[in-house]
């Protein structure tokens, strides 16, 4: 094994080891805007850098209950709803489980799946899902932007609106470099792994 | 360039395919016959000639007006589907998800409508759906909404399976639209218009199935959590940008039946120019920003939106139906054709779509605007090109096809009679509209004045004539889809293409 193989196959749990240590998790969980906008993005991040170090044997049985990387994405999106919801988000930091479920989960659940199943789905699959990813962007920052009160009781109002705003902001970008690269862009539409 | 093989053999449907566009095509020709019924009755119940009660009026409005656009969408996908499958990989599941979701979706329409008492109209306006003053609960609402999602979405899969066939073939959609040609360069001749038109819907009509499903979902979320208001001019303005792409998606995919068919009949090339591709080009932005013309009435929006709605509406059909009809023309000059169903219903198309399109751009002009927009103008025009213009336009691939299965192209005794009575019925009918509009009749209303009724009468006599051809061709293409292919009749060449 290389070293950039080792580090490869190490760089999701070197990731969440860092991103577990209490001052960085104190930091990222000071606003609202970090927590949801780049704790949990990085968080997913570290299960995406997991698939490595999965077992032969489940690498080879999961395609089989992932056709077109679908259930994986299935699951990805019902857990991201999840931590999506103010409520969710409010109870991770007060109760200690639930900071526990998210550690575990997000990673788990959303980073790996993802990573599993987007290299076997199709251009149909993935745009549905990027389209979904941009419209959730926009409903997302219009409630917390129109919001009339405080959705997590420990974030500030004006934290929450800023968050609003950011994520009409990455909305928008996704949608212009999705346009960019299908108009202009090099797309390998048969690129797509069969498993 | 299209094909002047009357039937070539890549068209040919055979087995799925063959019963999945029959799908399409049947159940397209029924629903606007229903539709039509339903719009028939309405009319009648303003002349006073029927009586229906106020709050069935509004339930019948928003089922014929749901119901058309739906269905007016789903025969040109099928349109769209039949001749881009020749020059791009489609994978029928996605055509056949599009229908089954599109059902779906109708069922929950219909079950919102007939059975929630749903009547807050096809354009479900915020905050209307939540307030049915006891006419209907906010849940029929949030059926209806859910309708148009799964209808949204099956749409969305079909055009993302278009795209992956696209770009496999011509690597970007940019390449596809020919924006590689427009500044210079020698044009591929054989660059199938088909592809296009279908790439410049794939775009607009996506955005606009993006901004829909946003209000949908935000609208979803106020109806069972109504202290979440959203701000009901935005909700308007995303709406008007769905259902206004949504419902001219319709015409740009039509419009390939043209490209493909007519010079098949004249038996002259049609070939691509860069005229044609600065057309599309530029109806492809155009037509994603023309949709603030909806909002002209109100005032609180920005100027410069509604000045953009304005320039837009002048704009945006314009390049695309002077090269449309401008090449049409030129192909069909010293052609000798022979007037059989599908050229008939090919002009009949190019005229409804150019005279009910100069009729919008007159009320896209602010100052008019003001003072047509709420009478029966607006549905006179826009009448004018789904009527004489789309369904023209989805008819003449229909009774190609039909033409394909019988002894080449259909030119009955009866086609002939039909043909006239379609035409004379919804001239009088779309007539009767604007004639109401110009005598500030307003639209969208159960009860109207006695001297409101003249333009009602006349409007519903014309509706008659419309509703019976189209009977006529419904029955005619269905049974007509319905016959096996007759044996060694692919290839009747123009010059063969007699009635």
């Amino acid at each position: 094994m290389t070293v950039s193989s080792r580090w490869q196959s190490w760089r999701g749990p070197a990731l969440w080891c860092v991103l577990v240590l209490p001052p960085v998790r104190g930091a990222l969980e000071s606003s609202i805007m970090l927590h949801m906008l780049v704790q949990i993005p990085l968080l997913a991040v570290a299960g995406w850098w997991l698939s490595p170090l999965l077992p032969k044997h489940l690498t080879d049985t999961l395609p089989a209950w992932n056709r077109s990387g679908i259930s994986g994405i299935v699951l990805v999106s019902v857990v991201a709803l999840f931590w999506m919801l103010p409520r969710s988000m409010d109870a991770a930091l007060e109760v200690p489980w639930v900071e526990v479920a998210k550690f575990a989960s997000v990673p788990l659940l959303m980073g790996l799946p993802l990573a599993i199943s987007w290299p076997s789905a199709g251009f149909v699959v993935r745009g549905v899902y990027l389209v979904e990813v941009v419209a959730t962007a926009f409903r997302m920052g219009w409630l917390y932007l129109i919001s009339p009160q405080r959705l997590c009781s420990n974030y500030l109002l004006g934290d929450q609106q800023g968050l609003g705003k950011a994520m009409l902001a990455i909305g928008a970008a996704i949608c212009l470099l999705l346009a960019w690269k299908l108009m202009w862009g090099h797309i390998d539409a048969d690129g797509v792994r069969r498993r | 360039m299209a094909s002047l093989t009357m039937y070539p053999d890549d068209e040919h449907l055979t087995g799925s395919a063959r019963f999945a566009f029959n799908l399409y095509m049947i159940t397209a020709v029924l629903l606007v016959v229903v539709f039509m019924l339903v719009g028939l009755t309405m009319r009648m119940s303003q002349t006073g000639w029927v009586g229906v009660p106020p709050k069935f009026f509004y339930q019948l409005l928003s089922m014929h007006g749901a119901g058309m656009v739906g269905t007016m969408v789903l025969a040109t996908t099928a349109v769209m589907w039949f001749f881009l499958r020749k020059y791009v990989r489609l994978h029928l599941w996605a055509f056949v998800t599009n229908y089954v979701m599109f059902m779906a979706g109708a069922l929950c329409i219909i079950f919102a409508v007939f059975i929630g008492g749903y009547a807050a109209l096809w354009t479900f306006l915020y905050p209307l759906p939540t307030h049915g003053m006891g006419m209907w609960s906010p849940h029929a609402s949030a059926l209806f909404m859910l309708g148009y999602l799964l209808i949204g979405v099956g749409e969305l899969i079909f055009y993302l399976d278009a795209a992956a066939g696209i770009i496999k073939v011509h690597g970007n959609l940019g390449r596809a639209l020919g924006l590689q040609w427009l500044f210079g360069g020698d044009i591929n001749p054989d660059h199938p218009k088909t592809v296009v038109a279908s790439t410049s819907m794939i775009i607009a009509n996506s955005l606009g199935i993006l901004a829909g499903a946003v209000v949908l979902v935000m609208s979803l979320i106020n109806i069972f959590f109504p202290q979440v208001a959203i701000d009901a001019l935005f909700a308007k303005t995303l709406i008007y940008w769905f259902g206004h792409m949504y419902i001219n998606a319709a015409i740009y995919m039509g419009v390939i039946a043209i490209y493909e068919l007519l010079s098949r009949y004249t038996g002259k090339p049609y070939p691509l120019s860069r005229v044609f591709l600065w057309g599309w080009a530029a109806t492809t932005v155009l037509v994603i920003i023309v949709f603030p013309h909806h909002l002209l009435m109100d005032y609180a929006e920005p100027h410069w939106f509604l000045t953009l709605g304005q320039f837009a509406s002048w704009g945006s059909g314009f390049p695309v139906v002077v090269v449309t009809v401008y090449g049409a023309l030129t192909n069909l000059w010293r052609s000798n054709i022979r007037w059989t169903m599908p050229p008939r219903l090919m002009i009949l198309a190019l005229f409804g779509w150019v005279a009910g399109g100069f009729g919008a751009i007159l009320d896209g002009t602010i100052r008019i605007n003001l003072v047509m927009h709420n009478t029966q103008w607006v549905p006179g025009h826009f009448h004018f090109y789904l009527l004489l213009g789309v369904l023209a336009m989805a008819l003449s691939l229909m009774y190609h096809e039909v033409g394909r299965r019988t002894n080449g192209p259909p030119n009955s005794g009866s086609d002939r009679v039909g043909f006239p009575v379609y035409v004379i019925g919804g001239l009088i009918f779309v007539f009767a509209f604007l004639a109401g509009g110009h005598a500030s009749v307003p639209r969208r209303m159960a009860e109207h004045l006695q001297a409101w009724t003249f333009t009602d009468k006349l409007g519903s006599i014309g509706a008659m004539l419309v509703v019976l051809a189209m009977l006529y061709f419904a029955i005619r293409i269905t049974a007509g889809l319905l016959r096996s292919s007759r044996s060694g009749g692919a290839d009747v060449g123009a010059a063969d293409a007699a009635g």
